[in-house]
């Protein structure tokens, strides 16, 4: 048994792929909340299990994304899609300029495609751990998969090490949403706040909240991400 | 009226267009910090000094390079790197003992980034 990896982010990645053979299980619980008169909860759940192929390319695996939410008119579980992803690490972050990895993932649900790509980068300096992603994604869903819906989007995070097991850091997340892939609503959403992750022997803890500092209706004015990973 | 909301939307443009240039900016000077006292942490790429630095003959450019190419992408997948002067030669092959079953390294591998260790180490 090896550990995979360890998450010092929860709405980044890190360019820095796992080691050939590694095998790691993620489990991700994401709690949205918004107020107001459109006020909702949502619990979103996904099961992860990321393998290192090579030394330079891992993929993974969500088995049932699945969630519980609450509004106004119901409430209930429901099962949402699985994906499959594939990152490929292109430079280093400690010895070049940038770390850099490209990302991929094609997620598939009841009436429901999304395509996603990102670009990774990442830079090493010393105990801090800083983290750019951009990502373009595509959705199809509905009846005949004909509503659309694309998001281009940036996150910026910093992580610092305090101890050789705690870490502590900042997420910041823009968003551009295009409902039926136009920009008509102009749907611009910023989201910040901090974070913390913790790693013993085999297994780690991240945790990151983020509130939402424009004003978008229908979109979560707080959100908390833990990601629980153990190698297996 | 077309004139006023045409101004508006070049207005939005530009400060859209201005965010993603702050951006750029801030993320260009992180970047620049590598130059900026903390190359100390980046570890020293593998000459034949630094081969010639040492009381073992076993190790080479080809060991010493695979070394540090494992230093650098096995070992930030948990952590960052220490500085190599945080511990001591007495200290360094333990420590990588201690984690090597963790990053699945074969135990050449294992030789190879203890070797890289000491050789900077001992410079």
């Amino acid at each position: 048994m090896s550990f995979g990896g360890v998450r010092h982010f929860t709405f980044l990645y890190e360019a820095n792929t796992l080691a050939p053979g590694s095998l790691e299980l993620e489990n991700w619980i994401t709690w949205q909340h918004a107020t107001g008169t459109g006020r909702f909860d949502q619990v979103d759940f996904r099961h992860e299990l990321e393998y290192g192929v090579t030394e330079n390319f891992q993929t993974s695996v969500y088995l049932a994304d699945w969630f519980y939410q609450n509004d106004r008119e119901h409430s209930g579980f429901a099962y949402s899609d699985t994906a499959l992803e594939l990152i490929y690490n292109l430079t280093n972050p400690v010895v070049d300029p940038v770390g850099l990895s490209a990302y991929c993932e094609l997620k598939g649900g009841d009436r429901l495609i999304e395509l996603e790509s990102k670009l990774i980068a990442q830079k090493n300096l010393g105990p801090l751990i800083l983290a750019y992603n951009t990502t373009l994604e595509s959705v199809w869903e509905g009846n005949d998969l004909s509503e659309r819906e694309s998001e281009f989007s940036q996150a910026i995070g910093a992580s610092y090490e305090v101890s050789p097991r705690l870490s502590v850091g900042l997420e910041l997340l823009h968003e551009f949403v295009f409902l039926e892939w136009r920009d008509e609503e102009k749907i611009r959403n910023l989201l910040v706040g901090p974070n913390v992750s913790y790693r013993r022997q085999n297994w780690f803890v991240t945790m990151t909240a983020l509130a939402q500092a424009t004003d978008t209706k229908d979109e979560p004015d707080f959100q908390l991400r833990t990601i629980f990973g153990i190698a297996l | 009226m077309n004139q006023i909301s045409n101004c508006g939307r070049s207005l939005e443009l530009l400060c859209e267009m201005r965010r993603l240039a702050i951006w750029i900016m801030a993320i260009t000077c992180l970047v620049d910090l590598s130059s900026c006292g903390t190359t100390s942490f980046t570890p020293p790429p593998v000459t034949v000094e630094l081969v010639r630095n040492g009381s073992d003959p076993h190790r080479d450019i080809a060991m010493l390079s695979e070394g540090r190419a494992l230093f650098v992408h096995r070992c930030i997948e948990c952590h960052t790197l220490p500085a190599f002067w945080r511990y001591s030669t007495e200290d360094w092959p333990k420590i990588v003992d201690s984690m090597a079953h963790r990053s699945n390294l074969r135990p050449a591998e294992r030789d190879a980034i203890v070797a890289y260790i000491l050789a900077v180490r001992g410079q």
